[in-house]
C-alpha cells in the first residue's frame, strides 16, 4: 500500500517535472519566434527562461532523489526491525519453552545451540548498525596496529566457515606475495569487519552452491589487494557502483529472497577508504558471479 | 486433532513453534515461503484448522498470501505473526484477510491462547454447518447465536456469514467486528478514530483513511448500489453512520 502510493508519487513528480520542462521550452521557442526583433529583451528573456528550466530540472531531480532516499530508508527500517526482532523472538520462544515444557536432554542441548546462534545474529546486526553509524564520521580516530593481512583474511575465512556451516571445499584461499609478507597499518577490528562482510555477501548471494575463492596478493611495493570472487548471482553493470551506497540494495527477484539491511558494503567502503584504500566490484552480469577487490596501502 | 500450518522462513522460530504446538496436541506442518503455503492450501486443498503466517517471507509476502487465500475462497483462520508492528502494517494485515495479528517477539502463552480462540471459533462454525444446533453442544459460547437482520440481509455474527437474497458472503473476524460496531451504534455517527480504537484496539496515530478500504468492502456486501449507499453512510470529515433502513425489524 505505502510502496505503491510512493511509486505513484514518483511517477507524478517525474511527469510534472517533464511537463514543466517541455512547457518552458515551448514557451521559450515560441517567444523567440515572436520577438526576435527585440534582441536585448530577447537575450535577457532567454537567460531568465534558461534559469527557470535549470531550476525546474534541478528541483525535479532533487525531489526524485529525496523520494528514493525515503524509500530506501523505509526498507532499511523494516529490515533492521526484522533483523533485531526475529532473533529476539526466537530466543524468547526457546526460553519460554525451556521454562514451561519439559524437553529431553538432547532437545535442551539443541535449544541452547539455537539460542546461541540467535544471540550471535543479534550481536552481528547491532554491530553492523553501530559501525555504519560511526562510518559516517570520517574523522573518528583509527586504532592502528601493524596487521598481517593474509593471516587476518584466513581468520575471517575460518569464522565464516563456522558461521555458515560450510564445508572445506567451498572457500578457497590463495596468496601471491613478492617475497615479503603483506602488512597493513590499520584497525584490525574494522578491517576484519570489512572482509567478513564481503565473505558474508559471497555466501548469501550464492544461489545454489557456495564456491568462493579469496586471494591476497601484493600489487607492488605500495599496495596489497584482497580479491573475493564468488560464483553467485552476479551484479548488473549499472549497479556496480551504487551497491556501496548506504541503505542501497540492488532490486531483483533473488535479492528480495535474501534479507539484508543495505549496510554491509557501505561499511566495507568506509572502512577501506578510512585506511587510505579503495574497493570495487566486478561482475560479468546476472548469474555470472562477482568479484570484490579491496586495495590497501602496505605498511 | 487440530492441524496448524506454520508459514515462517526463519527456521529457528518455525521449529520452536512446532515443538510447542505439538506439545499442545496439534499436528504441525512447516513451509518456508508463501508459494509453498498457497500450493498446499489451494492446489492440494490440505485441510488445516489454522495458519500461522509470517509477513516478511521470501517471494510472495504474508499480505499477498492472505489475500490470495481469501480471493480463492479459502477461509481458514489466519494468525499473522510478524516483526512489523506499525499500526499501518497491522491494518494492512487485517485488510488482506488475517483474523488475528501478533507482533514478534511474542509471549508463548498469548500466541497459544489466540490460536486456540481462532480454532474454537472455526469448530463452532463447522459444527453449525454440519447440522448440530448452536445451542446445547459441549463448547457452547456464552451468548446465544447473534443474528442481525435488516433490509432483507442477515448477518450471522457467530458463523461470520452475511446472507443477502442473492448470495452468502463469508466475513473475516475483522469485517464482522467492524459491522458489529457500526450496528451497535446504529443511527449515530462514529469517527474513524473511534473505529480504529474500538475494533482494532489501535491507539496510536494511524492513518485513519485505512478504514475506508474496509468500508468499501462492507458496502459491496450490504448495499444494493455500493456507489449510492443507503445503509453505510459517509459523514463528511467525521466518519460513518450505519442506518438499518425502514425495513429493519426492531
Amino acid at each position: 500500500m505505502a510502496v505503491s502510493g510512493r511509486r505513484k508519487s514518483v511517477i507524478f513528480f517525474i511527469t510534472l517535472g517533464s511537463f514543466l520542462v517541455a512547457l518552458a521550452i515551448a514557451l521559450n521557442v515560441g517567444w523567440i519566434l515572436l520577438n526576435w526583433r527585440q534582441v536585448a529583451l530577447l537575450v535577457l528573456g532567454i537567460i531568465f527562461f534558461m534559469v527557470i528550466i535549470v531550476g525546474v530540472v534541478l528541483n525535479t531531480t532533487f525531489l526524485i532523489r529525496e523520494i528514493r532516499r525515503n524509500e530506501q530508508h523505509d526498507a532499511f527500517i523494516n529490515a533492521v526491525t526484522h533483523e533485531l526482532k526475529t532473533p529476539l523472538a526466537s530466543i524468547r520462544l526457546y526460553l519460554e519453552t525451556l521454562k514451561t515444557r519439559n524437553p529431553s536432554e538432547a532437545q535442551r542441548e539443541n535449544f541452547y545451540d539455537i539460542m546461541l546462534a540467535d544471540s550471535d545474529r543479534l550481536l552481528h546486526t547491532v554491530e553492523q548498525v553501530l559501525r555504519a553509524g560511526h562510518a559516517g564520521h570520517s574523522r573518528r580516530r583509527l586504532n592502528p596496529t601493524i596487521i598481517d593481512i593474509g593471516e587476518m583474511v584466513r581468520e575471517c575465512l575460518d569464522l565464516t566457515r563456522i558461521r555458515y556451516n560450510l564445508g572445506p571445499e567451498t572457500l578457497h584461499y590463495g596468496e601471491s606475495m613478492d617475497g615479503e609478507r603483506a602488512r597493513v597499518a590499520g584497525d584490525a577490528d574494522e578491517l576484519r569487519a570489512a572482509v567478513s562482510n564481503l565473505l558474508d555477501n559471497a555466501n548469501k548471494y550464492s544461489d545454489k552452491e557456495v564456491n568462493v575463492s579469496v586471494e591476497v596478493s601484493t600489487l607492488d611495493e605500495k599496495r596489497v589487494a584482497v580479491r573475493i570472487a564468488d560464483r553467485g548471482i552476479g551484479i548488473p553493470s549499472a549497479q556496480l557502483r551504487r551497491i556501496f551506497k548506504r541503505f542501497y540494495r540492488a532490486p531483483g527477484l533473488f535479492m528480495s529472497r535474501v534479507k539484508g539491511t543495505g549496510l554491509g558494503l557501505f561499511i566495507v567502503r568506509s572502512v577501506v577508504e578510512k585506511h587510505g584504500g579503495r574497493v570495487f566490484a566486478e561482475s560479468a552480469g546476472l548469474g555470472q558471479g562477482s568479484t570484490f577487490t579491496i586495495q590497501l596501502p602496505r605498511a | 486433532m487440530s492441524g496448524v500450518l506454520v508459514v515462517e522462513d526463519e527456521k529457528h522460530l518455525a521449529e520452536g513453534l512446532r515443538f510447542n504446538l505439538e506439545a499442545e496436541g496439534y499436528t504441525v506442518d512447516i513451509v518456508h515461503d508463501g508459494e509453498a503455503a498457497l500450493s498446499l492450501l489451494l492446489d492440494e486443498q490440505r485441510p488445516y484448522d489454522a495458519i500461522v503466517l509470517d509477513i516478511m517471507l521470501p517471494g510472495k509476502d504474508g499480505f499477498t498470501v492472505a489475500s490470495e487465500l481469501r480471493t480463492a475462497g479459502q477461509f481458514v483462520p489466519v494468525l499473522m505473526l510478524t516483526a512489523r508492528g506499525r499500526p499501518e502494517d497491522v491494518l494492512r494485515g487485517f485488510e488482506s484477510g488475517a483474523d488475528d495479528y501478533l507482533q514478534k517477539p511474542f509471549e508463548l502463552s498469548v500466541l497459544m491462547a489466540r490460536l486456540n480462540a481462532l480454532i474454537r471459533r472455526r469448530e463452532w462454525f463447522q459444527k453449525d454447518r454440519d447440522g448440530v444446533p448452536a445451542v446445547g453442544r459441549e463448547e457452547t459460547p456464552a451468548n446465544p447465536p447473534e443474528i442481525f437482520q435488516f433490509d432483507g440481509r442477515t448477518i450471522d455474527f457467530d458463523n461470520l456469514e452475511l446472507r443477502t437474497p442473492s448470495q452468502t458472503v463469508r466475513l473475516t473476524l475483522m469485517e464482522a467486528g467492524l459491522l458489529r460496531y457500526l450496528i451497535e451504534h446504529e443511527g449515530k455517527v462514529v469517527s474513524r478514530k473511534a473505529m480504529l480504537e474500538e475494533v482494532w484496539g489501535l491507539n496510536e496515530d494511524t492513518d485513519t483513511r485505512a478504514i475506508d478500504n474496509f468500508i468499501v468492502r462492507l458496502r459491496k456486501y450490504i448495499e444494493k448500489e455500493p456507489s449510492q449507499p443507503r445503509h453505510l453512510l459517509t459523514v463528511r470529515g467525521v466518519g460513518y453512520r450505519f442506518v438499518a433502513g425502514p425495513f429493519a425489524p426492531k
